[in-house]
């Protein structure tokens, strides 16, 4: 059996006992599981690119929307962020090399090296927001039983990183829909125990991945809400996913640059 | 010489009107001469003050520790070290002040600012309590953790008063975002652009925001004895760090918060010192001093061509209705350079009287303004880096003000004065004006 479809069985069996009232608390290894399982669903095995919007909401400021196109490649983690409009962001963007995050920006003709964490184009969004996901990797889990979300039964986990990890959020709590096993809401929470982010994943959609061998997952919407400065937010829109190889040599920034002009 | 300047006085004297239109001219100009550069050496002088005690030593010992090559924070660590070998090196010492610092975002429940972050032992801190005037609160409830001291501007804008919460955001060294939530205990009169950058809180609080160990600071603040020693210092420190072991970032004349960019774009991790001087470290307010200089000296250029071109047709006048006696001297026997001595030093008896009259008005007008202690508006407050108008005399400079405008003066005299002597005592006598 291939370890996605256990996964899945796992997940499933998991999730039916969280929907009885007495459900005993999941196991370490269960939540393990749990969080593989939830990436692997996100996870391609391969290549991916999409097209990107991201309308940012900020107080006293006006609206901005940006459009870009998402590049990535699992196997050696790489991801890049080119963006398209508006006029003045054409160019610019971001590109993950190993463990480094670089900022390009065309008017300039620099390179800035940029932690990993740091917020994309001033947004509330992430670069983990349009990477791969890695919970399994980054975070312990500990059950927090059912919960209800609106009209959704959902189970509830919190996540703390791990020793010697960094992340940009080191306390994150998900919510977790019993029947889709969909992430539908995540909340993210700084060193001192405040709450930094609210993010709400309102529709999932699979695609089939030939790299995978089977379905991959995304979230064409994510509502990003900071909950800081609470008159800000950003609209994440996924559209156009291409789960098809790249060019082997588009991750360079000489790349980068030539479609930057 | 002493005829010369008899005859020169005399002329002066008969052509009253003449010489007070163009002598009121010359020190109008001389008065509003003294007065910019009294403005610019106020604020020169206002800045130097503000900065050497609210973000800088004279010289300081600072750098940036790095635990990945794209993440780098404000920090000395085992600063004691540090500490020991400048304290050998500079015997020059008044005294040094240890400054955490950190670049975050303010919050509070109707706005956000973006903030150089210092973090005080507000006991050890005396420079604060004469430079700051505090307007609500009290500078000493700084010793309390989780506290915190802003600007009247920052209080504006982020709409809090004393009492209030306010949360400072930030990532640690390690990249993970943090929070403070920290009361206002105090807040200060602006001091112009370099109060709309900074805020105060307990260096207790900063390391604690930041995750940073108890041996940690950003920056040792060394204050002379003499300033005039801040170049020498700075050297002698480049010079001896390196011998020690330690490794120094490139001399770079910025601010330190303006140097994030460029850290984080090379290669290096771990600690790297920083050594920079209070003029390094305000650079970026000192173009407000440069811009009056410039503005000073565009002035300066435009009313010196305008009494140029006074004096040379007043002396073109003089000339013309003293032909005839030029002829009659040159009759005489007085040679061509006498009667060229003669012109120029009429001129250089109006410049002179007239520029050191100036420069008197203009310092008694700078020191009714600095009685007077006008308040500016906010607009100017961010040029001035003060809430009230502060001019500041420096004798040198007017010294050389007025003897610039004399010299000036006089220069222009010489093409009629040449032209004077030039001329035939025929021709003069001859000349029916």
């Amino acid at each position: 059996m291939r370890p996605a479809a256990s996964s899945a069985i796992f997940l499933a069996v998991a999730l039916l006992l969280g929907g009885s009232p007495a459900r005993a608390a999941m196991s370490k290894d269960q939540l393990l599981q749990l969080l593989r399982t939830l990436d692997d669903r996100q996870q391609n095995n391969g290549d991916y690119k999409s097209l990107i919007y991201l309308e940012q909401k900020e107080k006293d400021k006006t609206d901005v929307v940006r459009e870009g196109i998402v590049y990535r490649r699992s196997a050696d983690q790489k991801l890049m962020i080119l963006f398209s409009k508006p006029k003045s962001e054409q160019g610019k963007g971001y590109l993950r090399l190993e463990k480094n995050l670089w900022s390009y920006d065309p008017n300039v003709g620099k390179w800035e090296r940029r932690t990993e964490r740091e917020r994309i184009a001033g947004t509330d969004s992430r670069r983990a927001d349009f990477d791969e996901s890695r919970l399994a990797e980054e975070y312990d889990a500990s059950d927090e039983g059912d919960d209800k979300l609106g009209a959704y039964n959902v189970h509830k986990i919190t996540l703390k990183v791990k020793e010697g990890v960094d992340v940009a959020f080191p306390i994150v709590k998900l919510w977790v829909d019993n029947e889709t096993s969909n992430i539908l809401k995540r909340q993210e929470f700084a060193l001192s125990g405040r709450l930094m982010r609210t993010l709400y994943y309102p529709r999932w959609q699979k695609q089939y991945s030939e790299s995978k061998k089977g379905d991959f997952w995304y979230p064409p919407e994510i509502r990003i809400y900071d909950e800081v400065e609470k008159a800000n937010s950003t609209i994440v829109l996924i559209k156009a996913v291409d789960l098809h190889a790249l060019e082997s040599n588009i991750f360079t920034k000489a790349w980068f640059e030539s479609k930057s002009r | 010489m002493r005829q010369l300047l008899l005859i020169a006085a005399r002329n002066l004297f008969q052509h009253r009107r003449r010489t007070l239109l163009l002598g009121g001219a010359i020190g109008g100009v001389t008065a509003l001469l003294v007065i910019l550069l009294e403005l610019s050496t106020g604020l020169r002088a206002t800045i130097l003050r503000s900065a050497t005690t609210l973000m800088t030593g004279h010289v300081n010992v600072a750098g940036f520790y790095k635990v990945t090559a794209g993440q780098s924070a404000p920090v000395v660590t085992q600063y004691e070290k540090v500490l020991e070998l400048v304290r050998q090196t500079v015997p020059e010492i008044d005294f040094i002040v240890e400054r955490s610092r950190g670049w975050a975002k303010v919050i509070s429940d109707t706005g956000s600012i973006q903030a150089g972050i210092g973090g005080v032992e507000i006991r050890n801190e005396p420079g604060l309590h004469k430079v700051l005037r505090i307007s609500e609160g009290s500078l000493d409830d700084l010793a309390q953790p989780n506290t915190i001291l802003i600007f009247q501007d920052q209080a504006k804008k982020l709409d809090v008063k004393v009492g209030d919460t306010l949360t400072i955001s930030a990532p640690t060294p390690r990249g993970t975002n943090n929070t403070l939530d920290l009361r206002v205990v105090a807040i200060a009169k602006d001091l112009g652009l370099l109060s709309a950058f900074n805020v105060f809180i307990p260096a207790t609080s900063l390391r604690a925001l930041y995750q940073l160990r108890e041996d940690t600071t950003g920056a040792l603040m060394i204050y002379l004895k003499d300033i005039r020693l801040v170049p020498a210092v700075h050297a002698r420190l480049r010079n001896a760090l390196p011998k020690a072991g330690y490794a120094l970032m490139d001399n770079d004349p910025k601010a330190f918060w303006q140097k994030f960019d460029s850290v984080n774009r090379e290669d290096w991790t771990g600690q790297k010192l920083d050594i920079t001087n209070w003029d390094d470290e305000v650079s970026f307010v000192m173009y407000t001093v440069t811009a009056l200089d410039v503005l000073t000296g565009a002035l300066t250029f435009i009313l010196l061509v305008i009494i140029a071109v006074g004096v040379m047709n007043t002396m073109w006048i003089a000339i013309r209705e003293r032909t005839r006696e030029i002829g009659t001297l040159r009759a005489i026997g007085m040679q061509r350079a006498r009667v060229l001595s003669m012109f120029v030093t009429e001129a250089l008896v109006l410049g002179l009287s007239a520029t050191a009259a100036g420069a008197l008005v203009g310092m008694l007008i700078c020191a009714v303004l600095n009685a007077a202690q006008i308040s500016v508006p906010i607009g100017v407050q961010l040029f001035l880096m003060n809430d009230t108008l502060t001019l500041l005399a420096d004798p040198l400079k007017i010294f050389g003000s007025v003897l610039f405008i004399t010299l000036c003066t006089s220069a222009i005299s010489l093409i009629p004065s040449f032209l004077a002597a030039r001329m035939k005592p025929i021709t003069a006598m001859h000349y029916i004006g």
